[in-house]
């Protein structure tokens, strides 16, 4: 079972220039570059290897920042993982080929201030209050401090 | 409350902004929340309406959003568990269970068997409690009075028996790193068979209520309507997905915990309405009595528990386990420290609220205080529902309440 499921993956893999890693027995980890993701996770999803998105996790990995798809079938657990660059967020949207990834891709978008390209909703904000200050950076990166957020917020109330 | 969008709608410059959503010259947008501290969670939605159907939802959330990812950066492994646990008033013990095991894959220790079922019988028993609780509900808003008072009352007997073994009705606190807090009181094993026997046989009887019930048959039925098709693409998870047939349960696709040892039905159903949404939680009911008094009976004898160290190996682990409305998702990783690098989770509404918009397109103003409690979401406030007619620039205000009245006045005058 799991080993089918690795192969159709390795298959998927193949086009987009890239090789799964497997982490552990039922789970597998790809990282894909940002140029191949919408191709690969179309595949994965049309292809039938996996219709169910867990959901999609930001990351703060320093210099860039990390993009998880989290897919699962049956026992199987697979990791898209790509990486933008921190100085220009910008990242591709599979809403179109996943349109229930659009509230992900939105929480990614204020949590981490990466825009996707071609979600409809990018303009509207999901969980942070309309009193963001625009200049404040997003909360979830490391260099953004809870002391911080809470006085600049507290200010916009008062 | 904002007003822009709808009071602008005449400005030509803004309607092509928002082409798609503006398209219809007799839509009225309707404002659907958020704020009302006594009722649940806010949420907030702008309903685009065309006379009484309903053509476009947005929402928008984050009114009770705290920031626990962030939070849990700061805080040590062990005291997030807890924080976690109070993601959620109903289902709390399932966040707990789920970013347990993300964090315990980590390590080289193993829980014992003994304490898997124990936190098998403690998540059965609030997925009952969840699901008595969103049916009574359900009776609430459809007028159904009666059927609200009953199970509530039922109600108290789940939470009876988890206060007995845990403490605690509501916020548990019973889950440890590879294992639980607290062993099984002595002598309950009688007791928990002879209740959940209770249980199963009322969830019966309230099967055959809304089965047979007038008021919640014209309520229910064909209303909330949904495909196979399109709760697979908007990725709706545990019972959103299981009344149009997609066998999505965690417990059973990939089972954790003591699942695979337990066996169990999982339940389906192919209306793909509200209806079949409730026929299939009342059928899940029995199910999980019979799965508590299973437990119960060939609970193993061994340690509840292995102390693990308070720092975590570095590595990165996700976990998801089947929460009363869906699948619950943990992403955990560590760096070693006695903190964690990054903490994500994903709660089931948040999943299935695309689903939910879906449904409430077609359906009437009536129907949106069913459609909305039939994905049996972590939010309220039905309490404050202001509308604007944009051709003449009235605007009212209906309390909760008057919504409620007001749905079921139109069903009685559809008689």
């Amino acid at each position: 079972m799991s080993e089918v499921f690795l192969q159709r993956v390795e298959e998927c893999a193949v086009n987009a220039n890239t090789k799964p890693t497997q982490l552990r027995e039922h789970e597998t980890l790809v990282e894909v570059e940002q140029q191949y993701v919408k191709q690969f996770i179309s595949k994965v999803w049309n292809d039938g290897i996996s219709r169910r998105l867990s959901t999609i996790t930001g990351l703060d990995l320093g210099e860039k920042i990390g993009i998880i798809y989290h897919f699962w079938q049956n026992q199987n657990t697979l990791h898209v993982r790509t990486t933008v660059q921190k100085t220009s967020p910008t990242a591709v949207s599979v809403v179109d080929i996943i349109p229930g990834a659009i509230l992900y891709e939105m929480e990614i978008h204020d949590l981490f201030g990466v825009t996707f390209v071609g979600n409809p909703w990018m303009d509207k904000k999901l969980l942070l209050p309309e009193t963001w200050p625009d200049d404040l950076p997003p909360p979830l990166l490391k260099t953004s401090k809870s002391p911080e957020i809470r006085k600049r917020l507290k200010l916009e109330v008062e | 409350m904002k007003m822009s969008e709808s009071t602008s709608s005449s400005n030509p410059t803004r309607r092509e902004e928002t082409a798609g959503l503006m398209k219809y010259s007799t839509e009225n947008l309707v404002p659907f929340g958020p704020i009302h501290p006594a009722l649940k969670e806010p949420e907030y939605f702008k309903l685009v309406l065309e006379g009484e159907k309903i053509v476009e939802v947005i929402p928008r959330i984050g009114y009770v959003h705290r920031g626990l990812e962030k939070a849990a950066e700061s805080r040590p492994w062990v005291q997030n568990m807890y924080m976690f646990e109070r993601t959620c008033g109903i289902c709390s013990f399932v966040h707990s269970l789920c970013y347990g095991q993300a964090v315990e894959e980590l390590t080289i220790y193993k829980v014992p068997k003994r304490a898997k079922y124990i936190r098998l019988i403690i998540a059965e028993l609030e997925r009952i409690h969840s699901h008595l609780l969103w049916v009574g509900l359900m009776g609430h808003w459809a007028g159904f009075e009666t059927l609200f008072m009953w199970v509530w009352q039922d109600r108290e007997i789940v939470l009876d028996i988890v206060e007995t073994i845990s403490g605690n009705r509501v916020h548990k606190s019973m889950n440890a790193f590879c294992g639980v807090r607290r062993d099984m009181p002595e002598n309950m094993e009688d007791h928990i068979v002879e209740k959940m026997k209770y249980l199963a046989d009322r969830a019966r009887y309230y099967r055959e209520i809304i089965d047979t019930e007038e008021t919640m048959l014209e309520r229910t039925q064909k209303v909330g309507k949904l495909t196979a098709d399109t709760v697979e693409k908007l990725c709706a998870v545990g019972p959103m997905a299981r009344y149009v047939g997609i066998q999505n349960d965690v417990r059973l696709n990939d089972p954790y915990s003591a699942y695979d040892e337990v066996p169990f039905n999982i339940v389906t159903r192919n209306e793909g309405d509200v209806q079949g949404l409730l026929r299939l939680r009342l059928d899940e009911l029995v199910v999980s009595a019979d799965m508590v008094s299973y437990a119960v009976k060939h609970l193993p004898d061994g340690p509840i528990r292995v102390k693990i160290p308070p720092t975590i190996p570095a590595g990165e682990h996700s976990s998801h386990c089947e929460a009363p409305r869906g699948e619950i998702f943990y992403y955990v990783k560590s760096t070693g420290g006695r903190t964690p690098d990054r903490v994500k989770s994903r709660q089931p509404t948040l999943a299935n609220l695309p689903a939910a918009l879906e449904m409430l397109k077609g359906q009437t103003i009536a129907d949106v205080p069913i459609v909305l409690t039939a994905i049996d979401p972590c939010f309220g406030c039905m309490d404050r529902m202001s509308f604007l007619d944009t051709e003449t620039n009235k605007q009212w205000t209906w309390s909760g309440e008057q919504l409620r009245q007001y749905g079921i006045k139109y069903y009685k005058n559809r008689r």
